[in-house]
């Protein structure tokens, strides 16, 4: 089996594509912070929990990588790490690769395990590749400080994280974030196996994160946005600004194993029945 | 005990209505190079794609080595395929494609004849260049490198000439030939019908699904019932030959005659060309593979709606 992560980790990691997400990665915390240096702590009118990261990450170095992952992981981590889950297996397709493996043989359920281990990798390095930027430029602007979070609406209730707080949070805050595109990965592989063409794939998955970010926002559908693989995406940033580890975290947590395990096993049984005319 | 290399029994294979497969039997014995003929369209590939575990049949079965194949069969190491074109990992190396194919599987490198495959491929130095620079032919060849690694048993080739121009057809003629010549059992589908001719001691000819007809080529091309002799007196012969109730028509072409025979064997024109007293220089049958082919085909879509549903033993030349 290793023999085997080993070479889709190759195929899926040794390309250009790779690169340009690595810049990006890297290149964009930078960005952030050269913005947040230029801002200062000035208060926004909409003062949202990321709003609130950006303006304390002044502060504290350790506090960018909190105020870059509340920025990137509504978006341009969802479009990675979907193009990462869409193109594990059809990518091989579309090159007319996939049969020839099949071929060698490698078993069904084996390859489907290495390229989704391979993709999940993938977007953990990718989250923590952009948290590490965030921390190494924070550093390099702001230093490393404890931070005071001020009360809401200056009722009080204000409290201070010490620099080792922050990196344990900085740490479970990034953890939760890439743990956080679990479903992403079981939808994405899933839809890998359903077409042979690795766009479709991509978009499809991407497309479904689009449309329950979409129906999440709407208030009216109630309890049933619980179910969304959105909807518990942001619960991780109230150790930052509220000072507690939220319940919705292990809802998150509990969710997204449920895509895991429904998506990754519809997968399995699919793409084992499959037949392969790519 | 058999020594069926591989054997097909009553395969269909349906999509939706459509039947791509009707109902075929065949089985290879070890180091036949089998030809698998038919126009485009006939159910060759998706016969090959069944056999190597690609796709499930609707109904049959398919054994390798005398065992059932499923996907991801381990009796799959014992084969080297190249179904429909060769293709690889775009931005990485030849070699690096054949190192993470090979080792896909848990195998060290070491334990492929590597060497061996290169020296057939013949890439020289652009095997370390990116696979997305290479034309189809150097992918054919790096194609053939990839099912060699393993020293297979058995061979699989679907179109293997497919997209290539004359001068890589011929390369990739010569390597099969090299490889039947050191006693490897071949199944190569073509609708190429001079390449079969060429390399393949054996065919089977398919149409809509179904079989028409298998047999040695030597047997398939004997169907015809125009022969061409050359004899030391052309008249003699003619005047003979025109007497031989086994003969419908005969008459001079070139340095010979060409005869259309009723219902006789070529040993009757034989016999009688001897029996006057005639010295026999040569005796074949006019028409090649391709002509016999078809017939074939003609033949078959005549019979089309008798045949549909019958048993493979009731088709002619069905093992």
């Amino acid at each position: 089996m290793m023999s085997l992560i080993r070479t889709e980790f190759t195929k899926a990691a040794v390309r250009m594509r790779s690169i340009i997400i690595a810049v990006l990665l890297v290149g964009l915390p930078t960005l952030i912070v050269i913005a947040i240096n230029a801002r200062g702590d000035r208060p926004s009118r909409h003062d949202g929990n990321g709003d609130g990261l950006f303006r304390l990450a002044s502060q504290s170095g350790l506090l960018v990588p909190a105020a870059v992952l509340s920025v990137t992981s509504g978006f341009l981590l969802i479009i990675i790490a979907g193009t990462l889950a869409g193109d594990s297996v059809a990518s091989d397709s579309s090159w007319g690769n996939l049969r020839f493996l099949l071929m060698r043989p490698v078993p069904r359920g084996r390859l489907l395990a290495a390229k989704a281990f391979v993709a999940a990798t993938l977007i953990w390095a990718a989250t923590i590749l952009i948290a590490a930027a965030g921390l190494v430029a924070g550093i390099a602007m702001f230093g490393v400080h404890a931070v005071t979070v001020p009360g809401i609406g200056g009722l009080g209730g204000g409290f201070s994280l010490t620099t080792g707080d922050l990196l344990v949070r900085v740490v479970a805050g990034t953890a939760y974030v890439a743990f956080g595109f679990t479903a992403l990965l079981a939808l994405g592989t899933l839809f890998s196996t359903l077409t042979d063409t690795a766009a479709s794939a991509i978009g499809a998955t991407i497309g479904v994160y689009i449309v329950s970010e979409i129906l999440d926002s709407i208030s009216q559908l109630g309890v049933a946005r619980y179910g969304f693989p959105t909807h518990y995406l942001g619960a991780w940033e109230t150790m930052f600004t509220q000072n507690t580890y939220s319940r919705d975290m292990i809802a998150g947590v509990v969710v997204q194993l449920c895509y895991l395990v429904v998506f990754g096993t519809a997968a399995l049984l699919w793409f084992k029945r499959k037949d392969i005319r790519s | 005990m058999t020594d069926s290399v591989v054997e097909v029994e009553g395969l269909w294979k349906t999509f939706g209505s459509v039947s791509a497969v009707e109902d075929l039997s065949f089985s290879i014995e070890r180091g036949q190079v089998y030809g698998l003929l038919g126009p485009n369209g006939a159910g060759k590939t998706t016969t090959l794609r069944v056999l190597m575990g690609l796709e499930r049949p609707t109904r049959g079965s398919t054994r390798l080595f005398g065992t059932t194949v499923t996907p991801s069969s381990p009796e799959l190491f014992r084969v080297g395929a190249l179904v429909e074109q060769a293709a690889f990992v775009p931005h990485l190396s030849g070699m690096r494609n054949l190192r993470l194919w090979w080792e896909a599987a848990g195998h060290h490198m070491r334990d492929a004849d590597l060497d061996g495959a290169l020296a057939i491929a013949g890439l020289g130095d652009a095997v370390n260049r990116k696979v997305k620079t290479y034309s189809q032919g150097m992918k054919q060849r790096l194609g053939f490198a990839r099912l060699l690694l393993g020293q297979p048993e058995l061979l699989v080739l679907d179109e293997p000439t497919n997209g290539l121009d004359p001068g890589e057809i011929r390369e990739i003629r010569e390597l099969i030939g090299r490889l039947t010549s050191q006693g490897a059992t071949v199944l190569l589908s073509s609708h190429h019908l001079s390449e079969v001719e060429q390399v393949c001691s054996h065919a089977l000819v398919m149409n809509h699904g179904r079989l028409i007809t298998s047999g040695t080529v030597s047997e398939l091309v004997g169907t015809t019932r125009s022969i061409y002799v050359e004899v030391n007196d052309k008249q003699r012969a003619l005047a003979v030959l025109s007497g031989l109730a086994v003969v419908a028509r005969v008459q001079v072409q070139g340095d010979g005659l060409v005869m259309e025979l009723v219902d006789g064997q070529r040993s009757d024109v034989a016999a009688a060309i001897v029996s006057a007293g005639l010295q026999l220089e040569t005796i074949m049958p006019t028409q090649r593979l391709e002509d016999a082919f078809l017939d074939l085909l003609a033949a078959g879509n005549a019979a089309q709606p008798q045949l549909h549903g019958t048993s493979p033993a009731n088709s002619i030349g069905a093992n």
